[in-house]
């Protein structure tokens, strides 16, 4: 196996004397550190909103139980959503694309290196911003959809839903920034050879979604912009004793958003185990071409099916018709990946390891959801299940049971790459059959409370409904998780320090990422590598073989090879957090709002007047 | 890694355990189940979602089946060589493209079929209700019968009822799960849902929801639906139809208040015999079993005059938001119309039942009992939790003794 060939593993060698300490996490523009600065935050985001699930799941266990209030629960059911959908899986999909986009196209770092950096400051900021206020019991309440006219002025006064429209239109310029980013990167700076079908399904997958990004944000920062008019300027778009005035209009722009959301939130995933299965089959995926049209097929429809969040608003007919066959059609490439994903283990020799274990959950539990997603795709048999747990049971399927899972069978496999060293399989395994047995026992009974007649978002339910068996092991269930969580935290820490010493490739796998040490120097490619096919370490090509070997090369540094690496800077922080501040002005005094504006145009000027790198010679 | 060989040993186990215990919780009784409907639309969804379970399930233990035995059979350990190197086949994606794209079109056609059916315009002579969603409850209006209720809907059986939907703020959604699916309740629109409660159906109550989150008490923001023969829905509309049998006579009917508010009885008789629904038919998944707050206490012993209460009410803040029809000073439109208020059998929209006790807490202390209400703190001395004062006397707190009054007063209105 060529993979083998490659140099033997050396203990993983730390950044480079001037590449350590606070400050230079602070100022870094290198994509590797800004990604794992990303997968920190964002796994803190995770724990943190999964303490809001423990706290609603122990208000649910049992029937009429006081252990927060309704106005607090709101919040935390709003919150919840919030915090795991833009503080959670978006930012833990974002530092994939930051570590591996690069990677595995052969570049030396994002298109952008100091956008990078600000997008992470704007979400670190705009995260926090919005996280805060639950701390004082002020967080959003109007749910992560904030359907109008709940959320206008007249029936939400307080300052809750000022932070959730604030902190959305934040965390918008992240993710847009960094969506432009990824797609220059993907566009212009892929290694001599790496044609669009070479490109690693991961990184194709992640393609898909920045386009996705780039056309469904700014959809749902207009509909912010006019709840934010109307919350503080008194214009007139969701509020309703005027005339003209539709709330409608809002769940429209909000789902023309939310919808490809969910495939923002689902395709990262669907990459990263198309990069797991493969390399734990020993075999290339099946059908990558029709892997990668799939992706593309679900993006382009996903734009189309926005209204079957609506089939109980009163639509008419021919609406729920389009709508209904639209969101059908989007099973077909979506059942295509996955019979496409079980093809690829079928022959192969399948490797049982904690990622494998991860990815294979994907493919098991995102059926589940993808099959009641058929089920409220038709509107009469919807008008039952909306806004019911049944619509929460598919949902957590698809985001809990896909996403989660997908992601962590990205971390397990990705952890060597990043640190050099491996994570505990024993821990690895006990935190998998956690989390599948956990997460089986929290969201299926939901689907019964759902048919049953449960309604959503309910902060209490009377005695006697017929729910509480349910909502009892819905409880247990989430506890569960909550503990394997834990166990999870500790092997991640624990390993980084002390895990066993992962070398370039521990798991055979194929792609250019591999080729490079772990964790990879901060120029990544000592030579810019010439690809000449899909599978570099695996096809045996001389040439590719060839500049592997010259790119495992381990202790050197970018001087060595005359490699030009960027300065670090400060200044994205400092616009970001300039940005953040003058948002922040809207909630306190116009001061803040033009001292936060100055901060930030200033520091952007300097920004953009200093150079990113050393002049080449 | 032995322990981990055991767990792997014990998971089936494990999971044969979770799912006796679900199916043994299916045994259960489930009175607001959508799987045995009581009207044609409950039966058209029903029959698709019968079809979608089917076909799903066929899909979903084909995918997993072959999904667990690919791994079963194809598991390696150490190995060190490699597979064949298959890059797909297009014959194989062909197929499994087609599969579901037939499968969705078995789906698809009945859809579309039960769409136009259920969306076309209610028939000629169906009975129209007219339906208003408040934070956080229900206004019913019977245009037909010039008929104003809150939160409990009479509906003839075998009649075709039309609900009419209007917000009066945010939006919301009408759910009787066991009748048939839900219609959002949405802001400057009018929207339409109906079917006929099966003609075979006994006399019953079923349990109604708001599904479409609304705020601070959107799960207090429950209804109930009673399903009553077509006689006694004429009986009950021509009855309702009349002012409050207490109406706006001065009544000496006393009631004798205690702690255990069951045994305040209304003295109040009542002209003409009014439709009272029949106890034995409340079923009591309709009967709430919500506690009272801790710490809201009422004076026990107490004898309420519903003279009185009429005084009180009809001088007090409550005229500014509730209509008694026969008490020309009660005409305020933002609450609930309490014109025979005695006759329901709930309070604060299926969150209380509608006994002296809970009335009596309810009048002392409404924020309390249901967060965020607009209804306000009336108890001298009680804490309002949402303008965060004390009521006084100044800002018209009412004794306990005169409370007792009122719920006298309210308890009379048959």
């Amino acid at each position: 196996m060529a993979s083998t060939a490659i140099a033997t593993p050396l203990a993983p060698t730390a950044y480079s004397g001037e590449q350590s300490g606070v400050w230079s996490w602070l100022t870094t523009v290198d994509h590797k550190r800004i990604g794992t600065l990303y997968l920190f935050t964002a796994l803190f985001f995770f724990m943190w909103g999964g303490v809001e699930a423990l706290i609603i799941r122990a208000q649910l266990g049992a029937p009429n139980q006081h252990l927060v209030s309704a106005e607090f629960y709101n919040q935390l059911f709003t919150m919840h959503g919030t915090t795991m959908i833009f503080l959670a899986i978006m930012p833990l999909s974002a530092a994939f694309f930051n570590y591996l986009i690069p990677l595995q196209i052969g570049a030396r770092d994002v298109a952008f290196p100091r956008l990078n950096a600000f997008s992470y400051w704007v979400y670190l900021f705009g995260g926090i911003f919005i996280t805060v206020p639950i701390l004082f019991a002020v967080a959003p309440d109007g749910g992560w959809f904030g359907y109008a006219p709940l959320t206008t002025r007249a029936y939400s006064p307080g300052i809750n839903i000022d932070f959730w429209v604030i902190g959305l239109q934040i965390l918008g310029v992240s993710s847009l920034a960094a969506a432009f980013n990824f797609l220059t990167t993907i566009i212009n700076l892929r290694a001599p050879g790496m044609s669009l079908m070479r490109m690693p399904m991961f990184t194709w997958m992640s393609f898909v979604v920045q386009f996705l990004l780039v056309l469904a944000f700014p959809v749902i920062t207009i509909a912010l912009v006019f709840l934010l008019f109307d919350r503080f300027f008194g214009t007139n778009f969701y509020n309703t004793v005027d005339a003209g005035a539709d709330p409608l209009l809002w769940q429209h722009l909000f789902w023309i958003f939310g919808h490809p959301e969910v495939y923002i939130l689902i395709l990262p995933a669907f990459g990263l185990v198309s990069e797991v299965i493969p390399a734990n089959s020993k075999k290339p995926l099946f059908g990558y071409p029709v892997m990668v049209y799939s992706g593309i097929l679900i993006a382009v429809l996903g734009f189309g099916v926005w209204a079957h969040h609506m089939f109980a608003v009163g639509m008419g007919p021919i609406a729920d018709t389009f709508f209904s066959l639209a969101t059908m059609l989007i099973g077909i490439p979506t059942g295509v990946k996955i019979f496409n994903w079980i093809a690829t283990m079928a022959q192969g020799h399948v490797r049982l390891n904690t990622p494998m274990l991860f990815a294979i959950a994907l493919v098991a539990l995102f059926t589940i959801g993808g099959i009641s997603g058929v089920m409220h795709s038709s509107p009469p048999a919807d008008l039952q299940q909306t806004d019911t747990y049944f619509i929460v049971a598919h949902f957590h399927y698809v985001l809990f049971g896909g996403s989660i899972m997908g992601i962590f069978a990205g971390i397990y496999h990705y952890f060597p790459k990043m640190t050099g060293r491996m994570l505990d399989e024993k821990l690895g395994k006990i935190h998998f059959w956690l989390y599948f047995v956990g997460m089986n026992i929290t969201f299926f009974p939901m689907h019964f409370a759902g048919m049953l007649g449960m309604p959503r978002r309910i902060y209490t339910y009377d005695a006697g409904q017929g729910w509480e068996s349910y909502n009892f092991y819905s409880s247990i269930g989430s506890y569960i998780i909550g503990v394997a969580t834990l166990v999870f935290a500790w092997n991640f820490l624990k390993s980084r320090r002390s895990g066993a010493i992962a070398g370039p490739n521990p798991w055979g796998a194929a792609t250019l990422e591999w080729t490079i040490p772990s964790p990879p120097p901060d120029y990544n490619f000592a030579k810019i590598p010439t690809v000449t096919s899909r599978y570099p370490l695996w096809e045996g090509k001389e040439a590719d073989l060839e500049s592997a070997r010259f790119n495992a090369q381990e202790g050197k540094t970018a001087a060595d090879f005359g490699i030009v690496m960027p300065y670090n800077t400060i200044k994205p922080m400092i616009v970001a957090f300039g940005l953040v501040l003058m948002f922040c002005g809207l909630l306190t005094s116009r001061v803040i709002i033009f001292l936060g504006a100055g901060i930030m145009i200033v520091s952007l000027f300097t920004w953009l007047l200093s150079p990113l790198e050393p002049e080449h010679h | 890694m032995k322990g981990l060989d055991r767990l792997r040993r014990l998971s089936p186990f494990v999971l044969t355990a979770a799912l006796a215990i679900i199916i043994g919780a299916c045994s259960g009784s489930h009175p607001n189940t959508t799987f045995t409907p009581h009207s044609d639309l409950g039966r058209d969804i029903d029959a698709l979602w019968d079809r979608l379970l089917l076909l799903g399930t066929i899909v979903f233990v084909l995918v997993e089946a072959a999904l667990i035995f690919v791994i079963i059979r194809y598991r390696h350990r150490d190995s060190n060589e490699r597979p064949p190197q298959t890059h797909g086949s297009t014959k194989l994606e062909i197929l499994w493209t087609l599969i579901p794209a037939v499968i969705l079109v078995f789906i698809a056609i009945p859809t579309v079929r039960t769409i136009f059916k259920t969306q076309a315009n209610a028939p000629h002579g169906s009975l129209n209700i007219e339906v208003i969603g408040h934070q956080w409850w229900w206004e019913f209006k019977y245009p037909e019968y010039g008929i104003t209720t809150a939160n409990e809907v009479y509906v003839p059986t075998g009649r075709t009822v039309n609900f009419t939907l209007h917000s009066a703020d945010v939006i919301h959604s009408f759910w009787a799960p066991q009748l048939g699916g839900k219609r959002d309740v949405v802001t400057n629109r009018t929207n339409f849902l109906w079917y006929t409660p099966d003609s075979s159906m006994e006399t019953s109550v079923w349990n109604g929801f708001c599904a479409e989150y609304c705020g601070t008490s959107h799960a207090n923001m429950k209804f109930r639906v009673f399903t009553v023969k077509p006689d006694e829905f004429v009986r009950w509309a021509g009855w309702q139809k009349t002012q409050a049998a207490f109406g706006a006579k001065t009544a000496t009917a006393t009631t004798a208040a205690s702690s255990t508010p069951e045994m305040m009885t209304a003295a109040a008789t009542t002209t003409g015999g009014p439709y009272i629904f029949p106890k034995e038919k409340i079923p009591a998944y309709t009967v709430p079993a919500t506690p009272p707050p801790r710490g809201l206490t009422f004076t026990a012993g107490l004898t309420g005059n519903a003279g009185r209460g009429q005084q009180i009410f009809s001088t007090g803040a409550c005229i500014g938001c509730h209509v008694i029809a026969g008490n020309p000073s009660a005409m305020g439109v933002l609450g609930p119309n309490l014109t025979h208020i005695g006759s329901r059998t709930t309070i604060a929209a299926g969150r209380y039942p509608n006994a002296a006790a809970y009335l009596a807490l309810w009048i002392k202390n409404a924020r309390v009992m249901k967060p965020g209400v607009l209804m306000p703190t009336l108890g001298l001395d009680e804490y309002d939790p949402i303008l965060k004062t004390k009521v006084t006397t100044a800002s018209g707190g009412l004794t306990d003794q005169q409370i007792a009054d009122v719920v006298a007063y309210l308890t009379a209105l048959k």
